[in-house]
């Protein structure tokens, strides 16, 4: 009988379970995809997805099972709460509260079930749809992907604890609430804010503390070069404190914001502003913590997204700059165990032809002068020592990559990693030998090849005939065309084991491959960029169905209101528009603020670009902010739009 | 006296196609300035359909309806929401006062709509609020008054405008005998001494004493019609009770 009564109530019902419905689908969908690619059995065949990546993966989807667990949850016990006075209506008649929560959780269920299997075939499309993204990200051919039954029974565990969670918040409300309290709770008043001054304070001091907290993480940044520690702490400490003073801002502006309406007569004896306001305020009054969690995952999908695309891109732009050639190889002299550069020449010949080749070699005379200069030298940087390069093998790399020479004639210059390197004033910097004085002549930011340190001292060749060999280099370019270019890496790698303990020992290489790197790269950045995405999409989701399902459920109540207002003489075009200010000022309030955060973020990533010497850039930076802002921007609206059209449909009076 | 309201030959039809309900059957009747008409019926007899179709909240499928001249049939959607804004006054049988609100934003909240200015809009409070004895109350929410204080609340904002004319729909239906009379003492003070013309629909024979004129409805058409003249409440009741038992008696009398 339950069972059937079940189903009749989801039919009856499906308006009102329409949006929620739609959330727990579209989150089906996105979390089979996700779980797909997870196990994908091509995805292990394409790329070397490490097993803490994975596992790091699988985390993530579990994480966002939980988060989409307490956000359902919280929608469930909404729905509750929208038929209260049926379900104490069935209470006074003689059910059990089991056989309410029973029926409540069978169409739970049904729905769940349903929207499982919508999800599911929802998701054989999305998951080719990332299938295909991932490809691009990792510049592999799209092919028909395989679907994983572990990706399947992955999805199904995750979706029953969705449910059996959900389930739990309603028989813990079932359990507690009074008959009364269901047939009448829907009479009662939402009360006013107590201390709305207070809250307002609050919402001001978060929107300082924000403030500040983007001062410091800008100051962390300065320090990124000088003090790591320091810049550590500052930028996870000012990350954490942007989190929190959001999520307060939002709580005091929610229980304040009204108030301040409402002291300006003039605003409120204009037509029914007195009304929206007072609407709003109950709202926003009652839900101000969730509107604080709302904003702050927003806030963190605008970021996460924003800094993954941003990562990808300063990815591409440092692989162009730091390896100019496609193969950059550096072998210690004092590293016995390396393999030495004519052997690794060989190993190369043999997956592709070399078309230029041109070895040279780095020097060093065990000083620390030019450190000095830095704040790398003295206590905890023993063993960091200056490396020096001779002119003439600078100007033969630049030549072979069609570059302008350069002259050092009684100077020197000092090759920088980063742009950073120019805040140490090296002027006063002086090498002597013979008798002769060698003067600072600037930093080259453009180095032929991409090398570990800080910076390289360029002098002319005369000055290295009394230093010792330090490093033998070759900078290597290859004829155009695809190679195994990870059987090459391995060929090229050793265990180096330099205490002579296994413990230490570890697997490298001495020649940088520019295609193994990118490649290596991409792997890592698809998943990155798609699980930012996955996260992104998911919180924004679901902030969109808490925020559509709260105005949803107080339509019985608003249609008694907007009748009333109907009747006092509101016509039907001012009811539209008041209606439209009350949902669009409930969408509104968690969504601007994050969405603004945009701003602050790009600004951000355009300064971690700078210093990393990508100027070049920042209008892809400023572009895909910008895209990113406008595509949440839409989905909200959309989301804002279908809430606003069945609200009117239901609430708005007319004859 | 000016006629406010005129009621011409008004029918109105419920349902379609083989099942239909003549509600209202060819009605005629006029109200004059300042009076206080009551309309009584057994249930289903129309009083409500009647009442809402003179609030154009619901239309007639025949005949016209002039409220101080205008004919109602003639004005379209957006110009009767201004009507019943600037010229009719509602009062409901469940005070319909909005609860997010207090009591001096819903007696204010007609003025807010005609965009008065504040200080005006401040003025016609303090003078309806002391006029229906909820001045003390003004600040409070309605959940926190008693069933006839919220009617009171409900009469002012009904008078807030000076509206032409008063429609109340069983007003004391929610409110105990003690609280009926008192509204019923408001609403011949709205009549007698600010001017308000009301048009009132009940059942109850006692309400409908208070009325200087009762309609009877039967079948969707006046059935009889009583003018209270110089008689007394007293006398009226009786006149009242009579009538309804020739009516068939199957309405509440107590």
């Amino acid at each position: 009988m339950f069972a059937r009564l079940a189903f009749r109530n989801v039919k009856r019902q499906i308006g009102n379970y329409l949006i929620y419905f739609l959330t727990v689908t579209l989150t089906v969908a996105l979390m089979f995809a996700v779980n797909n690619l997870i196990f994908s059995s091509e995805l292990k065949r394409f790329s070397d997805m490490n097993q803490s990546l994975k596992d790091g993966l699988i985390l993530m989807s579990m994480f966002i099972a939980l988060i989409v667990s307490f956000v359902l949850g919280y929608a469930t016990s909404f729905m509750l709460k929208l038929r209260k006075r049926e379900f104490g209506t069935c209470l006074t008649m003689g059910m059990t509260r089991k056989n309410i929560l029973s029926i409540f959780v069978l169409e739970t269920m049904i729905m769940s079930i349903a929207a499982l299997i919508i999800g599911i075939i929802l998701g054989l499309f999305i998951y080719q749809g990332v299938m295909a993204v991932f490809s691009n990200l990792l510049e592999i051919e799209f092919e028909f992907s395989a679907y994983s039954s572990k990706g399947l029974a992955f999805t199904i565990v995750l979706v029953c604890i969705i449910f059996l969670l959900a389930s739990v918040t309603s028989a813990v409300y079932l359990k507690r609430v009074s008959i009364y309290n269901l047939i009448y709770g829907e009479k009662k008043v939402e009360k006013g804010v107590r201390y709305p001054a207070l809250w307002w304070l609050v919402a001001i001091f978060s929107f300082a503390g924000l403030l500040f907290c983007m001062y410091y993480f800008n100051k962390g940044l300065d320090l990124s070069y000088t003090d790591l520690d320091r810049s550590s702490r500052n930028i996870f400490g000012s990350l954490a404190g942007v989190a929190v003073c959001l999520v307060l801002f939002h709580i005091g502006m929610a229980r304040s914001a009204v108030h301040l309406f409402m002291k300006n007569k003039r605003f409120c004896c204009r037509g029914t502003n007195t009304f929206t306001v007072r609407q709003l305020s109950g709202k926003l009054g009652s839900n101000s913590v969730i509107i604080g969690i709302l904003a702050f995952l927003i806030g963190f999908a605008v970021v996460l997204v924003n800094v993954t695309f941003i990562q990808k891109v300063s990815e591409r732009v440092e692989l162009d700059k730091r390896y100019p050639f496609d193969i950059n190889a550096a072998v210690q002299r004092d590293n016995n165990q390396a393999i030495p550069i004519s052997d690794g020449i060989r190993i190369i010949e043999k997956y592709r032809k070399i078309n230029t080749s041109i070895e040279y070699q780095t020097y060093y005379n065990g000083s620390d002068y030019f450190y000095g200069f830095t704040p790398w030298s003295g206590e905890g940087y023993e063993g960091i020592t200056d490396v020096y390069m001779k002119e003439s093998d600078y100007n033969n790399l630049m030549e072979a990559l069609g570059r302008e020479r350069i002259e050092c004639g009684d100077g020197f210059y000092l090759l920088a990693s980063s742009p950073h390197i120019a805040q140490f004033d090296f002027s006063k910097a002086v090498i002597e030998q013979e008798g002769k004085e060698y003067h600072y002549l600037g930093i080259i930011e453009d180095a032929p090849f991409n090398y570990w340190g800080y910076f390289i001292v360029l002098v002319p060749d005369r000055l290295v005939s009394s230093m010792e060999v330090e490093s033998d280099c070759a900078a290597i370019d290859l004829e155009n065309g695809s190679f195994d270019v990870r059987s090459m890496n391995d060929e090229l790698s050793y265990v180096y084991d330099q205490t002579g303990n296994d413990e230490f020992a570890y697997y490298r290489s001495d020649f940088d491959i520019k295609e193994y790197v990118r490649v290596s790269r991409n792997e890592t950045s698809a998943v990155l960029v798609v699980g930012a995405i996955y996260m992104a999409v998911i919180f924004v989701f679901l902030a969109m169905a808490v925020l559509a399902l709260k105005t949803l459920a107080g339509l019985s109540e608003d249609k008694r209101k907007y009748e009333v207002l109907f009747r006092l003489g509101t016509g039907e075009r001012q009811q539209e528009k008041t209606l439209f200010c009350q949902i669009f000022s409930f969408f509104f309030l968690p969504f601007a603020l994050p969405l603004l955060l945009s701003i602050p973020t790009s600004c951000f990533c355009a300064k971690i670009m700078h210093m990393a010497g990508h100027e070049g850039h920042l209008k892809e930076i400023y572009f895909n902010t910008g895209m990113i802002a406008v595509v949440l921007t839409v989905v909200y609206l959309l989301y804002f739009l279908a809430t606003y059209l069945i609200s009117k449909r239901n609430t708005v009076y007319r004859i | 006296m000016n006629q406010i309201l005129e009621v011409k030959n008004v029918t109105k039809y419920y349902g379609n196609g083989s099942i239909v309900t003549k509600a209202l059957d060819g009605i005629s009747f006029s109200v004059e300035e300042e009076d206080f008409t009551a309309i009584m019926g057994a249930s289903g007899s129309g009083k409500s359909t009647l009442l809402n179709v003179i609030a154009t909240i619901d239309k007639v499928s025949a005949g016209d309806i002039l409220i101080e001249g205008r004919n109602l049939a003639d004005m379209r959607e957006e110009q009767l929401s201004g009507f019943r804004r600037d010229k009719l006054g509602f009062i409901f049988q469940e005070y319909n006062l909005l609860d997010t609100l207090t009591i001096g934003e819903n007696i204010t909240l007609p003025l807010n709509l005609k965009k008065v200015d504040a200080e005006t809009t401040a003025g016609e409070l303090n003078r309806v609020a002391e006029a229906l004895g909820v001045a003390d109350q003004i600040g409070k929410f309605p959940y926190e008054l008693s069933g006839g204080q919220r009617q009171r609340a409900a009469c002012a904002r009904a008078i807030i405008t000076n509206p032409a004319l008063i429609l109340a729909d069983e007003p004391t239906g929610a409110l105990d005998s003690a609280n009926s009379r008192n509204l019923m003492k408001t609403f011949v003070q709205m009549n007698r001494s600010l001017g308000s013309t009301i048009l009132m629909v009940t059942h109850d024979a006692v309400v409908g004493s208070y009325a200087k004129r009762v309609l009877f409805l039967k079948d969707g058409k006046i059935w009889s019609e009583i003018l209270r003249g110089e008689r007394s409440r007293q006398e009226m009741y009786q006149e009242i009770l009579s009538v309804m038992s020739a009516l068939g008696g199957d309405t509440d009398v107590c």
